[in-house]
């Protein structure tokens, strides 16, 4: 076969200095002439293993034996040079290849990797180590085939240590904890009998124990019997802690594992990125505790891209300002305190709705949980979204928009998307529902729950309040697509078809919407409290609900029928009326953009968002000359909810021209939540705000201008010298003032506020 | 003592004139002596009835605001629509060429679409198109010294550096001849000249500069605001444009003995401010401000007088 593997580059850091490689070997590929050095290496008798493994580099003459001691050693560069050198010598042995696509793994190449594994499967097609290969690196991506080359792993060979390892970690991941179990159990059967270490499902099975509840395990004691080195025996399960949100506990666990094994560098970056996630009372120390371990975990793994993309966060976070504010109340003393960390280019402009909406979210939901936070709440807001996309999992690229860890809810900013994109106020308010229900269930908590209760509080509490139902919802609601509610996770975890996550976060919201409708908001309360007992879903409908999960599914299918039927009914004529509306606006055919746009609210009329009907019916009515119309139906629009901040910014200047201010500043207010960078609405909001004798609120609108470096400076400072002039501060009305007119001393308004100041 | 001949100048000549013309700008229409300010404005072939729309509303109001700020038609000439063609653009800059002397002023707005083919720039106008070296050349021929040619069309770039002369200043929509999408910068400039947002030294004159500043903001901010990579990159080439009073905002007053007199004073007052600027550094905060608010208390007293006289 053509040795295409030869032009095969492992990209090897120069910093990176040799360190030996704790890795366990189960497969029947590996050459036995390692065989001793590998048990003293297993048993924890590091320096004896080092000593057999440098004797073997330097004396085998099998390069294929180098190349393997080499790794273990630690030596990459020298291992890659050997493969290399091996593949070569032996062009037709898929061992070789698949050995060296394993060292490509342990660099993070995963894409260089496959290619070896399948130029290896190329040469023998059921060559089962190459196939394995190719699941570990499946099962890193979340692929749905990952099970697919398992099982053709174990129909090869039904005791493949390392195929039954692998289904046994993917079903604790997936929440199967009893089918995960299984399989440690036969791995460790197998594993007696063939004298193979047992370490690494000592860890396995003491993550089983961690997801049942029992945190002091039996085989943590065993493995370190075995081997008193052996970290993974802490850091696999702390693996479980992580994905089941519990970052404190995992920080804890990764502490102990680098505490035995000093040169565990994963479980040093797991404890880096986890300290970041956890701690959320001395964010300054928790950093730079983890910049530590991160730096440490660099120093010998720098090929792990969440490890450098972490790192480069934290020297990134010089550019942001973190400030902490004491309770809503205004106690500076108290605790717990709320902390912000925002861009220092956005700081002074969000700081103020930012802490004022996460004050008002911790106050509405303490009250409708009956839940005290007792420590404090982080928020941050990144104007890039890779920045915070590398804060949620490492690495650029992932589609959400805000994450909770917790106590700490990171988030992108608004200027990371494009203005109107996403209604940052909502994100906020969704993230800090989270807070709630992971701190009020020990982070218990399922995810669709969760999610529900946040998609909920958002529908019925939050700064945009109505429900905000995405199209295809409603197609796979007609489509009967809605999980039962024990089933409702699998729709966020292992989705099985397109949009399958937002159909589940709009089924949860409805779910919770339902409970609190049905029996009351009280309930889901009792759902929490159940959860944090370490019921699941279906224990906690039928302790809280007294019905069984079969039943409440029945009953909320009603529910859904009762509230969406018309809608779906309508569905089809909806859409119809709607493109019509808006072919005839494009057209200019006004009176038939209108008459559609009519008959497209008329079936949907909670429809606000893109592609409303109600903005071409806006503008057919201002094309028609009917103003009192177009401003009544911008009125209609955002009652029910439209967001659009174009649509709202001319609703509030139609209503402050006819004289309603205060409906005009609340409108202003709502654009706030969604476009908030617009000198034109703060200096217009501080206005109306000012002429309302609101001065302390005109102030804050006119600060915040002011942060925003407005091209008009002179404007600025003489808005602030009106606000500080309506507070009777003189002083400080005097400096704006005059600044103003040190800018522009033809400033006629400015002139009249001097010489009254001075009269 | 501010001249006679430069009394309704779009153009200030020196620091302590900038200060006399501020007031100045409040003047009535000087008498035909004097040295005028002339616009023309062209709307180009929009090509589409969304680019017809918007060039024909940003010629209105360029239109208006170039009369707003000479009060008289005749300084104001406007092509648009099929009117728009080359022959009469042509014939406007000759008319141009001919009714304007050395001391006078020109200020040319172009909106539209234009092209570029890597070698020459074209303005887009119904039937033929007019190149960028035949407009050059046309522009050249027009006396008045003083020139503020805005091409505000696509590719607009391109003329930059062979329409630059001195005593022009160029403002062009894109940096260069590459830049082919349509422009947002028309726009911005039209509003630029009707808002006091604009004014930065709230003088109630927008000058060539403040204009250009606040359009290329506006343009900046609209493309960061939709999250797309900005197509234009306004341009100014050009040494006078601070001193170009290119809109007025206030009204017009007479022009009288006693205001004259009233502007002498206001133009001493600006002199003493400006000085007493250049040493806020050398004088303790409380004693800068002390004066400073003194001199601007005097300032609005006088200001207030020529407000009342020219209300009369």
């Amino acid at each position: 076969m053509k040795l295409r593997a030869r032009h095969l580059w492992l990209v090897l850091a120069i910093v990176a200095p040799p360190s030996q490689a704790f890795r366990i070997e189960y497969g029947a590929d590996r050459p036995a002439e390692l065989a001793a050095c590998d048990q003293a290496l297993y048993t924890g008798q590091r320096a004896e293993a080092r000593s057999c493994y440098r004797a073997l580099l330097a004396s085998n003459d099998d390069v294929r034996v180098k190349a393997e001691a080499a790794r273990s050693l630690g030596d990459l560069r020298a291992a890659n040079g050997f493969f290399q050198t091996a593949v070569e010598a032996w062009p037709e042995d898929p061992a070789v290849r698949t050995r060296w696509g394993e060292l490509f793994v342990e660099t993070h190449q995963d894409n260089e990797a496959v290619r070896l594994f399948q130029e290896s499967l190329e040469l023998a097609p059921d060559h089962a180590p190459a196939i394995l290969g190719l699941a570990s690196i499946s099962a890193g991506r979340f692929e749905d085939r990952t099970r697919a080359w398992v099982d053709e792993v174990l129909e090869l060979d039904p005791d493949n240590v390392g195929a039954r390892l692998l289904l046994a970690r993917m079903s604790l991941e997936e929440g199967e904890v009893d089918a995960g179990d299984e399989q440690l159990t036969r791995a460790l059967e197998i594993v007696e009998e063939r004298g193979l270490p047992p370490l690494e499902i000592h860890a396995l099975k003491a993550s089983v124990d961690l997801l049942r509840g029992i945190e002091q395990s039996p085989w943590t004691e065993r493995a370190l019997a075995y081997n008193a080195g052996f970290g993974e025996i802490y850091a696999t399960p702390a693996h479980f802690y992580v994905i089941t949100r519990r970052y404190r506990e995992a920080a804890e666990l990764y502490r102990s594992a680098v505490e035995i094994q000093p040169d565990l560098w994963a479980a040093h970056a797991e404890l880096g990125v986890n300290l970041l996630r956890g701690d959320c009372e001395n964010p300054e120390a928790t950093v730079a505790e983890a910049q530590r371990h991160l730096a440490f975990a660099y120093q010998g793994d720098p090929y792990s891209a969440q490890t450098v993309n972490t790192l480069r966060l934290i020297d990134s976070l010089d550019n942001f300002v973190l400030t902490r504010h004491g309770s809503a109340d205004g106690d500076e003393a108290a605790d717990p305190s709320v902390i912000l960390r925002l861009h220092r280019d956005e700081d002074l402009v969000l700081r103020p709705y930012v802490l004022e909406l996460v004050n008002r979210s911790i106050e509405t939901f303490a009250r409708r949980y009956g839940f005290e936070l007792e420590e404090s709440v982080i928020a941050e807001l990144y104007p890039e979204h890779d920045d915070f996309a590398v804060r949620t999992a490492g690495l650029p690229g992932i589609g959400l928009l805000g994450v909770t860890f917790g106590c700490l809810v990171a988030m992108d900013s608004v200027s990371a998307r494009a203005e109107g994109d996403f209604h940052w106020g909502t994100t906020l308010w969704h993230e800090m529902a989270h807070v709630f229900t992971l701190r009020a269930t020990d982070h218990l908590v399922p995810r669709w729950f969760s999610e529900g209760v946040s998609v909920y509080e958002e529908w019925s509490t939050g700064p945009l309040p109505g429900r905000h139902i995405p199209l295809h919802v409603f197609e796979a609601i007609g489509e009967d697509k809605l999980l039962p509610v024990a089933e409702l996770d699998q729709g966020f975890i292992r989705p099985t078809y397109e949009n399958q996550v937002v159909v589940s976060y709009m089924q949860a919201g409805l779910i919770c919407e339902f409970i609190a409708a049905n029996w009351g908001q009280t309930s889901l309360q009792a759902m929490l409290v159940h959860y944090r007992e370490g019921l699941d879903t279906g224990e906690a409908i039928e302790r809280s609900l007294g019905v069984t999960p079969e039943q409440f599914d029945a009953e909320f299918g009603e529910y859904v029928a009762a509230e969406f039927g018309t809608v779906l009914d309508n569905l089809e004529p909806w859409q119809r009326a709607r493109d019509a509306a808006w072919e005839s606006a494009a057209q200019g055919a006004w009176s038939e953009a209108l008459a559609q746009a009519t008959r497209a609210n008329d079936l949907f009329a909670d429809y606000v968002d893109e592609g409303s009907a109600w903005l071409v019916k806006v503008r057919a009515h201002d094309e028609l000359g009917d103003a009192e119309a177009a401003l009544q139906t911008l009125r209609e629009y955002r009652r029910r909810g439209g967001y659009a901040p174009a649509a709202l910014m001319q609703l509030a200047g139609r209503l402050s021209e006819s004289g309603s201010g205060a409906e005009a500043i609340a409108v202003l207010e709502d654009v706030i939540q969604v476009a908030p960078l617009q000198e034109d609405l703060h200096a217009r909001l501080g206005d109306l705000l000012l002429e309302a004798g609101r001065a302390d609120q005109a102030l804050v609108e006119y600060q915040v201008l002011a942060a925003m470096n407005p091209h008009d400076q002179a404007s600025v400072h003489f808005r602030l010298a009106q606000a500080w002039h309506a507070l009777e501060d003189l002083n400080l009305t005097r400096e704006h003032v005059l600044h103003a007119l040190e800018i522009a001393p033809h400033y006629r308004e400015a002139q009249q506020l001097l010489l009254e100041i001075v009269r | 003592m501010v001249a006679a001949a430069a009394l309704g100048s779009a153009v200030r000549m020196s620091a302590a004139r900038v200060a006399g013309l501020c007031a100045a700008g409040l003047l009535a229409a000087a008498p035909v002596t004097r040295a005028e300010l002339f616009y023309l404005i062209v709307g180009g072939l929009g090509g589409e009835a969304l680019y017809d729309e918007a060039f024909t509303a940003q010629t209105e109001s360029l239109a208006e605001a170039a009369l707003r700020t000479v009060g008289e038609e005749s300084r104001v000439a406007v092509l648009a629509g099929a009117d728009a063609s080359r022959d009469a653009l042509r014939a406007s800059l000759a008319e141009l060429a001919e009714q304007t002397g050395e001391a006078d002023s020109l200020a040319v707005f172009l909106v539209g679409h234009g092209s570029y083919d890597g070698a020459q720039y074209k303005f887009n106008l119904p039937g033929p198109d007019i190149d960028g070296n035949e407009l050059g050349e046309l522009l050249a021929a027009v006396p008045a010294r003083t020139q503020l040619i805005v091409n505000a069309t696509s590719a607009s770039g391109a003329v930059l550096e062979d329409w630059s002369a001195e005593n022009r200043t160029v403002i062009t929509a894109t940096r260069s001849g590459a830049e082919r999408n349509a422009t947002r910068f028309a726009e911005h400039w039209a509003e630029a000249l009707s808002t006091d947002e604009s004014d930065l030294d709230k003088n109630g004159m927008i000058t060539a500069q403040e204009a250009f500043d606040y359009a290329s903001r506006k343009v900046a901010d609209s493309y960061e605001t939709e999250g797309t990579l900005a197509t234009e990159h306004p341009q100014l080439a050009g040494d006078t444009a601070a001193r170009f009073d290119v809109a007025r905002l206030t009204a017009r007053v007479a022009d009288t003995p006693r205001m004259q007199a009233l502007i002498d004073e206001l133009v001493g007052l600006e002199g003493q401010i400006a000085e007493l600027r250049l040493r806020r550094d050398e004088l303790p905060i409380e004693d800068y401000q002390t004066r400073l608010q003194g001199l601007l208390v005097q300032l609005a007293l006088v200001q207030q007088q020529i407000d009342e006289a020219g209300a009369q």
